[in-house]
């Protein structure tokens, strides 16, 4: 009885979307709203105004640096969420999660079985890995790339090698003591960033834009540029280590 | 047969989307999860917009199904 209703619904659902991107002007159509207003602008002058050569970066750090500062702060947010519930759910022994098993005597044991041939490939690629994160953090505002990803990868190895080599290990590479100050790291850059800019420019973000200030100008993006990667590593790892930890 | 290969990139998207709401199992549905991630990269790659195919690639194809397994782990594998 409830299927048929569901299914006609979705039906009705999917012909309104259907409808709704016929409406939308076609795909590079040179007079749509989109490319009239400000792309242009962001196209033409975005390097010069900027510095990126990256237009995505120029956007990202410089015409639309609130929004960034923004969605950090989302991130952030989303991170204490994400330890309220897993404080709450672990203190109030939810019976919809369940309880690991009691820990082991704790040696230099990997969190899972994992086999030599896999610990062997991620230790071998571990630095490369590193290294490669740091360069997409680092020249995000010259090619594609950027904070987000760079920290992204290096988020993800610093869960491969929790994995392969233990929990102890990864206390060594991220401290626990460090750890609640790398939480609100990248907030904590677009705010300091943010006064510089205020102080520079008076804008909050502002970048100053005289040719005898780009050297400024680029340590201010790659300042933003590593706080966020770094942010969004210990981010990543840290939901990971909450979910895990026991 | 630029478009062809977005085409049948879509056509593989949307085969897979069905497999991972179809799969009963929650470990195969994160890994199949998995390979949208990297679909889902690849057309993004094509289509022009490398910033967005790389921030993907790390957290469509890699840390989401790393958070879905241990998830996975301290709850169920079954859906019921």
């Amino acid at each position: 009885m409830k299927k048929p209703l569901v299914i006609a619904l979705l039906i009705l659902l999917a012909l309104a979307l259907l409808a709704a991107m016929a409406e939308l002007p076609a795909v590079g159509q040179a007079d749509a709203p989109v490319h009239t207003h400000v792309s242009a602008r962001y196209i033409e002058q975005g390097e010069a105004e900027t510095g990126a050569h990256n237009l995505v970066t120029a956007v990202l750090l410089n015409y639309r640096g609130m929004d960034t500062f923004g969605e950090v702060l989302v991130l952030f947010t989303a991170l204490c969420a994400g330890f309220a519930v897993l404080l709450a759910a672990a203190r109030n022994g939810n019976k919809h999660y369940r309880q690991p098993p009691a820990p082991q005597e704790s040696g230099a044991v990997p969190v899972i079985a994992v086999s030599p041939v896999v610990s062997f490939v991620v230790r071998l690629l571990a630095p490369f890995i590193a290294l490669f994160a740091a360069y997409v953090i680092l020249k995000g505002h010259l090619s594609p790339g950027g904070g987000f990803q760079g920290g992204m990868i290096l988020g993800a190895l610093f869960i491969a090698l929790t994995l392969v080599l233990g929990k102890q290990y990864s206390a060594r590479l991220l401290p626990v003591a460090w750890r609640p100050w790398l939480y609100a790291l990248a907030p904590a850059a677009f705010l300091v960033v943010g006064m510089i800019g205020l102080q520079l420019t008076g804008y909050f973000l502002g970048y100053p834009q005289e040719p005898a200030w780009h050297g400024v100008r680029e340590a201010m993006m790659v300042t933003l540029e590593i706080a966020i990667g770094v942010g969004g590593a210990v981010l990543v790892a840290s939901l990971f280590l909450a979910l895990e930890s026991d | 047969m630029s478009e062809l290969f977005d085409l049948v990139l879509l056509a593989l998207l949307i085969t897979i989307a069905l497999l991972v709401v179809r799969a009963r199992d929650l470990l195969v549905a994160a890994i199949i999860f998995s390979g949208y991630g990297l679909g889902l990269c690849l057309l993004w790659l094509h289509r022009g917009a490398p910033d967005v195919a790389m921030a993907e690639a790390a957290v469509g194809a890699g840390v989401t199904t790393v958070l879905f397994l241990v998830a996975i782990g301290v709850t169920g594998r079954k859906e019921k």
